[in-house]
């Protein structure tokens, strides 16, 4: 992404107030891990192993939802199984817009922390 | 409950909070993973969990509703069940007023009986329409109630429980009659 291209993307998301939360990138970052796609529990899944953090399946869900509404995933139904009693999965897909996000608040994360590490030592 | 199936209310309260478009898919995720943790440990263990899960996705799930404005059907639902079952307490208060004035001791037994059939007849009323709007109906029955005490509409005199029974019955038999008779589909 240029210089430019990120500007404008964060300029644009801003006024919309729709940075990335700290729940939204992890699921953003393990949906990418998971090949892009998945379901709700293995998402908990590689965040609970990945992280050690114990979150929810409902905070899962919600935060899927809202990434869903803001277009950075997409979501389709799978077949019913009869170990899930009769339900059928909703698969979550990593989605173009979602990948930019990420790209961005990356960006953001590495222009906040540049220049640290030598204050960090001094504290 | 039976072998190897999870806690049937932690089922019934995550059906009636989850908006209706990830319903099925996150209690089939629930139910995947308890059927995976009760062979792999324990099936007390695995309704530890499915429980924890349930209770810490309720507030989320909640929050997520109130964005989503999934609440206004619930609510309007059970505001509309609500009418129905003001009229039809009217309706008996003024058949029990032909044979019993408010002062008797026949008033005060059948007023809470009355009171409780309206109560869960509503339930399953709002129960068959959405599951969701059973919570709001047992709330607004609640709000009423205590609207009413606080007004001191009644003029009998009658001990603290009589009047609390009516604020804590009302609204758990507006959720859990539906349960009971069976009117809700079972969740897992």
């Amino acid at each position: 992404m240029t210089f430019s291209a990120y500007l404008f993307y964060i300029a644009k998301q801003m006024k919309r107030g729709e940075l990335l939360g700290s729940l939204e990138h992890i699921i953003l970052l393990a949906l990418a891990r998971l090949d892009g796609s998945a379901h709700g529990m293995i998402v908990r899944r590689e965040i609970e192993e990945r992280t050690g953090r114990d979150i929810s399946i409902g905070a899962v869900y919600a935060t899927l939802e809202r990434l869903e509404a803001k277009g950075y995933i997409s979501s389709f139904t799978g077949e019913p199984t009869p170990e899930r009693g009769g339900r059928a999965k909703r698969l979550f897909r990593f989605e173009a817009a979602g990948k930019q996000a990420l790209q961005v608040s990356e960006q953001t994360i590495r222009n906040m922390t540049a220049g640290l590490k030598s204050r960090w030592e001094r504290i | 409950m039976r072998r190897n199936s999870p806690p049937a209310f932690a089922c019934w309260l995550l059906a009636s909070v989850v908006p209706a478009p990830y319903r099925e898919a996150m209690l089939g995720d629930l139910i995947e993973e308890y059927t995976l943790r009760a062979e792999s440990a324990s099936p007390v263990a695995a309704s530890r969990w499915f429980w924890s899960q349930a209770c810490r996705s309720v507030p989320s799930m909640v929050w997520s509703s109130l964005r989503s404005r999934d609440w206004l059907i619930s609510m309007s639902i059970a505001m509309g069940v609500y009418i129905i079952m003001g009229t039809l307490k009217f309706a008996a208060d003024l058949t029990i007023s032909k044979f019993a004035t408010p002062q008797q001791t026949t008033y005060v037994i059948l007023a809470p009986i009355v009171f409780l059939a309206t109560t869960s007849i509503g339930g399953c009323v709002a129960a068959r329409i959405r599951r969701g709007a059973t919570i709001f109906l047992a709330l607004i029955v609640m709000i009423t109630v205590a609207v009413l005490i606080a007004a001191k509409v009644c003029t009998i005199p009658v001990p603290w429980w009589y009047q609390f029974g009516f604020l804590t019955l009302g609204p758990l038999s507006v959720l859990l009659t539906p349960a009971v008779f069976g009117v809700l589909k079972p969740t897992c």
